[in-house]
């Protein structure tokens, strides 16, 4: 099997068992790796019975056939399990080294099932396996742990969990390589609940590669298209992911106080424009990666990576904050308990917004940036008010009466793009298998930075084929698993080419975006089976509600409503959002239909 | 009732196709795909000057009584979409791209935009080059592969996002061609200018 290691190790944490599988073949052409391998294992091992903290559930752990075979971008990996934030299925990606260390391991999946009775770490080097005793780093934060365990990017990578996931925040993230995160849905409170602290790897095994000259073509392909497009040879290097700050504020699309506006005035003094020229330090790489959209930044109290544009709204422009040094110090607190950066800012803007309408006795306020720190190590501890917020904010509104006010969908919180101004992306909120997320597609290129083409964003009929196609092109990228920034400037059949010339199997760009459709579905059919329907894909009712106030969004609502029925049938899925048995048997998933 | 933005997009597009002369006055066909229908160009409809009732929306995969009005290469835009990726379709007459189909299989660029952009470009043939299913699934698995191709005699195929973004595609293959029959006709030897250019034609 050239491009995929051929092999699963799966480590069961009640009893010590260490077993090695071979991974199924079938299972790999339509699935691939990452993101959709992981689903494919769920769905087998994880039912509706299963509470996401319970040791039943397990976290898996994916790459996939381009992972370190040097392609752009071919650092990621993905963790997959039954969430406790949304009690979905989830799977969330991260790059830095780790996923191409564990891949030089010689494994395409791990399942970590299971939980130690008391906490452990693990330690693969190659195919030795060993299951250390972790008294010692129970309590460390992530920073320490990855120092004392090892870290070193290109031969010893460390992935860990923080106080966050050790007290079962539900919005406790995965923490790779010191401050890259696996950071949505709550993956960090499943490692904590199994008593799992740290996975460390070692690799040094080669990918084989099946047509080498081939390949070359495409790397060198590709390289040429990032550096022909401005925004991944301009842009990022030069801003990273904050340079969409301006952009999504100019067009009114930025969620501000708690999405009650949708332009933040205090937008400029948090953009990329300002983080680079007032704290940045230099620019770093993922492994591979010739973009290099990382931050290393630096306040007069904190050093380090990031922020991320998303952390950079949900600490800023959500909370009505527009001190960046804080912004900064906060992500660095995130990063250093083990949380996510998304939850954790919307959260505080919940509770703020919460306080100041007198629905929760608090002093909390809207612009408010002294009140990061305690409030953040009291999530990640689950203290005081804390213990609630550090379950993200459905659970906070709805614990003070007033769900309404979570901007969240099925329970995630909604990141930096406001549905009202961007029609596309409220309907790619409402669908999206995890909850409201960016990352299972993006309508920002069609509909704000033009790419491939500008779409017009308030546009409503025609939106769903845009949004199922992007879906399931992030699906693919996410199966692969490469980074969606690739994608703003190399498209799909660059990937399809790649992939064909990495695993000697033809891959056309349409059979790339029917896996993706596959992996969509079979995420659907997982969601269904634990209950959730049509009633579930909707957004927050201010935003289908309560028209923007000013700006130039100003007057408009999400047509969620209208675009919703149109989805479903572009998907092939009934009116109650099932997907039909004749599109099922088309994505060849007779495997799965037969379980339906 | 077609949304006026859908509408502009096609009637915009369908105008530049027939100023940039790669249609003739009633030549060649467009489509959006919305859901689980298409709208494309009315039969006998002039893609330069298109009228709201100029469009007709019918399903994918079903027929209704928009079958009736709709392109004669209705079919080929059907299965272009139940077998690729594609939100958008155009399908035109490019003079110089169809003249260099007459005598090759491919089309490989020797210009930078179009090397950049389409690497190469197949030629695929049918006898009955017009409205047949045999042309249609002809066109539809070359374009799963690849998002232009031409039809022998008969012009280009392009799929996209967007109808711009097939309009893109289009244009640059028809300037590529130009410039080809321009290098001919000047006839002094070519200066390779980039690397790994012979593997245009494997790609």
């Amino acid at each position: 099997m050239n491009g995929w290691a051929g092999k699963i190790l799966d480590i069961d944490l009640s009893s010590g068992a260490v077993k090695t599988y071979p991974l199924d073949e079938r299972m790999a052409r339509q699935y691939v790796g990452g993101r959709g391998l992981g689903a494919r294992i769920l769905w087998d091992e994880v039912g509706p019975e299963v509470d996401p903290l319970s040791p039943e559930n397990v976290l898996i752990f994916t790459v996939g056939p381009l992972t370190a075979t040097g392609y752009q971008t071919s650092n990621r990996f993905s963790v997959t399990t039954k969430s406790p934030l949304t009690g979905t299925i989830l799977d969330a990606n991260s790059g830095g080294y780790w996923g191409m260390q564990f891949k030089k391991a010689g494994y395409d999946a791990l399942i970590v099932r299971g939980r130690a009775q008391s906490p452990v770490w693990i330690e693969i080097k190659d195919d030795q396996v060993q299951i250390h005793d972790a008294a010692d780093l129970w309590g460390m934060r992530v920073r320490a742990v990855t120092e004392k365990l090892g870290q070193n990017n290109n031969r010893r990578n460390v992935l860990t969990i923080g106080p966050a996931g050790e007290n079962l925040s539900r919005i406790a993230a995965i923490m790779n390589d010191g401050q890259r995160s696996l950071a949505r849905g709550g993956p960090g409170a499943v490692m904590g609940a199994k008593n799992l602290k740290a996975i460390v790897v070692e690799g040094k095994q080669r990918p084989e590669i099946m047509d080498q000259e081939r390949f070359k073509f495409m790397l060198y392909e590709t390289r040429k298209l990032l550096r022909a497009n401005p925004v991944t040879s301009q842009a990022l290097p030069e801003f990273g992911t904050p340079v969409m700050m301006n952009l999504v504020n100019a067009v009114g699309a930025l969620p501000t106080r708690n999405a009650q506006q949708s332009q933040f005035e205090g937008a400029d003094l948090i953009s990329g424009e300002a983080l680079t020229e007032k704290y940045l330090v230099k620019n770093d790489n993922c492994w591979a990666c010739p973009i290099g959209c990382t931050r290393v930044t630096q306040t007069d109290k904190v050093k380090g990576e990031g922020p991320e544009f998303e952390t950079m709204w949900a600490f800023g422009a959500a909370c009505g904050v527009d001190d960046l040094a804080a912004i900064i110090e906060a992500n660095a607190l995130c990063n250093d308990l083990g949380m996510d950066t998304i939850s954790a800012g919307s959260t505080i803007a919940c509770a703020m917004e919460l306080s100041e309408k007198g629905y929760m006795d608090s002093d909390l306020r809207f612009g408010q940036a002294s009140v990061f720190p305690k409030l953040l190590e009291d999530m990640a501890y689950k203290r005081d008010l804390g213990s609630v917020m550090g379950d993200g904010s459905l659970r906070l509104a709805t614990h003070f009466g007033h769900p309404e006010l979570s901007m969240s969908v099925k329970g995630m919180e909604m990141p930096a793009y406001d549905p009202r101004g961007m029609q596309g992306q409220g309907l790619l909120y409402a669908t999206s298998n995890r909850g409201a997320c960016h990352m299972r597609g993006n309508m920002l290129g069609l509909e704000v930075l033009g790419l491939p083409k500008m779409i017009d964003r308030f546009q409503v009929q025609g939106k769903s084929s845009y949004v199922v196609l992007h879906q399931n092109s992030a699906a693919a990228i996410d199966s692969l698993v490469i980074c969606k920034f690739t994608n703003m400037g190399v498209a799909e059949e660059y990937f399809a080419r790649t992939l064909s010339a990495v695993t000697g199997i033809d891959f056309a760009t349409g059979d790339l975006i029917r896996i993706g459709e596959r992996v969509y579905n079979l995420e659907r059919l997982y969601n269904i089976r634990e209950g959730f329907t049509r009633a579930d894909d909707t957004l927050p009712p201010r935003l289908l509600n309560e028209p923007v106030v000013d700006g130039p969004s100003k007057g408009w609502v999400s047509h969620l409503p209208e675009m919703l029925d149109e989805y479903y049938r572009a998907r092939g899925w009934d009116a109650n959002g099932v997907p039909k048995r004749e599109r099922l048997e088309l994505l060849e998933m007779d495997d799965i239909l037969e379980a339906v | 009732m077609i949304d006026q933005r859908i509408y502009e997009q096609i009637r915009d597009i369908g105008r530049d196709l027939y100023l940039q002369n790669m249609i003739s006055s009633h030549g060649g066909n467009i489509s959006v795909r919305i859901g689980d229908k298409l709208v494309i160009k009315r039969r006998g409809a002039q893609l330069g000057r298109l009228k709201p009732h100029d469009l007709v929306e019918t399903y994918i995969e079903k027929n209704d009584s928009g079958v009736a009005l709709a392109s004669t290469e209705l079919l080929a835009h059907r299965t272009i979409y139940m077998k690729t990726p594609a939100l958008a379709i155009i399908h035109c007459h490019p003079r110089t791209a169809i003249a260099l189909s007459l005598s090759r299989d491919e089309i490989v660029p020797i210009d930078n935009e179009a090397s950049y952009l389409l690497k190469k470009v197949p030629v695929v043939a049918e006898e009955f080059a017009s409205g047949t299913i045999e042309m249609a699934n002809t066109v539809a698995d070359a374009l799963r592969q690849y998002k232009i191709i031409m039809l022998r005699g008969h012009g280009s195929f392009a799929i996209g996002q967007t109808l711009e973004e097939a309009f893109h595609w289009s244009s640059t293959l028809e300037e590529a061609c130009q410039i080809a029959v321009w290098a001919k006709i000047i006839n002094e030897p070519f200066i390779e200018y980039r690397k790994m250019s012979d593997a245009y034609n494997k790609f």
